[in-house]
């Protein structure tokens, strides 16, 4: 599963046709999803796949169709600079796994500080009982500032689209 | 069922890898933010690797937070590409040097 969605993306950011790419980003989603339920976050994963593929990804199809992106055959895909790109990934990763493997491995150090306590030996991890006890406990604002968030996202984008339809 | 926390925090980088090479290397704006969820989506798996190797659900709530600031993203930088598009039908980033439509 993780190498169905490592091909995924590639495929996804290396496709011609956009929407290609974005069905490639679909698989991607779903592929993550399921990875999701393999670490025992079923709400994440149920989250993911309502939210990202459902949501998000017919929004961005949405607009892909409605502002019918030329094809674009004429010029290249990538920019002049794209080696320069790979190399800026691929030393990322590298980055991130040297940071990785350096660190000490998590389980020495001290664990469940916080909500686990609360949670306790109740509901098993990532249940929606667990996440919603976390969520509407020590997070409760930033719950509410995550839903400011996104209220001013939409009005925000409302402007933006209308300003440019007036002029 | 436990995944070693490894195998998930490679294969994170590996996806994020692939959202900052999409990211930098395409010249549409749309796939331009489709990378940037690709590497979002990277994030959010780390946090769950994580959470479920701490055994904190935590880290599931961040990535729930991750999620809608995501969409928060997606909103505005829909907007932006709808305002460009009709400002200048058909540009490129690369021609999109200046702010003032």
């Amino acid at each position: 599963m993780a190498a169905a969605s490592v091909a995924s993306a590639i495929l996804a950011v290396t496709r011609k046709n956009p929407v290609h790419s974005m069905l490639w980003v679909l698989a991607l989603f779903l592929h993550v999803a399921g990875i999701f339920l393999l670490l025992g976050a079923e709400f994440l994963a149920a989250v993911q796949v309502i939210v990202y593929a459902g949501a998000i990804l017919v929004f961005y199809l949405f607009v892909l169709m409605l502002l019918d992106v030329p094809d674009n055959d004429s010029q290249p895909r990538f920019g002049a600079h794209w080696p320069l790109a790979a190399l800026g990934g691929i030393g990322f990763a590298v980055l991130i796994w040297l940071a990785h493997s350096g660190a000490p491995t998590p389980l020495e150090t001290d664990v469940a500080l916080g909500p686990a306590s609360i949670v306790g030996n109740g509901p098993p991890l990532g249940s929606l009982r667990a996440v919603g006890i976390a969520l509407f406990g020590p997070f409760a604002l930033p719950f509410e500032m995550a839903s400011l968030v996104l209220l001013a996202a939409i009005v925000g984008a409302v402007v933006l689209a209308r300003r440019s339809a007036k002029s | 069922m436990i995944v070693p926390i490894r195998e998930v925090m490679a294969l994170s980088a590996v996806l994020f890898a692939v959202g900052v090479f999409g990211f930098l290397a395409r010249r549409n704006f749309i796939l331009m933010l489709v990378s940037v969820e690709v590497m979002l989506n990277a994030v959010n798996l780390s946090l769950a690797g994580f959470s479920q190797h701490l055994d904190d659900p935590r880290g599931q709530v961040l990535a729930l937070f991750v999620i809608a600031v995501a969409a928060a993203e997606a909103g505005v930088g829909l907007g932006l590409v709808i305002a460009l598009n009709r400002n200048k039908p058909g540009a490129s980033v690369a021609d999109l040097t200046q702010l003032k439509g």
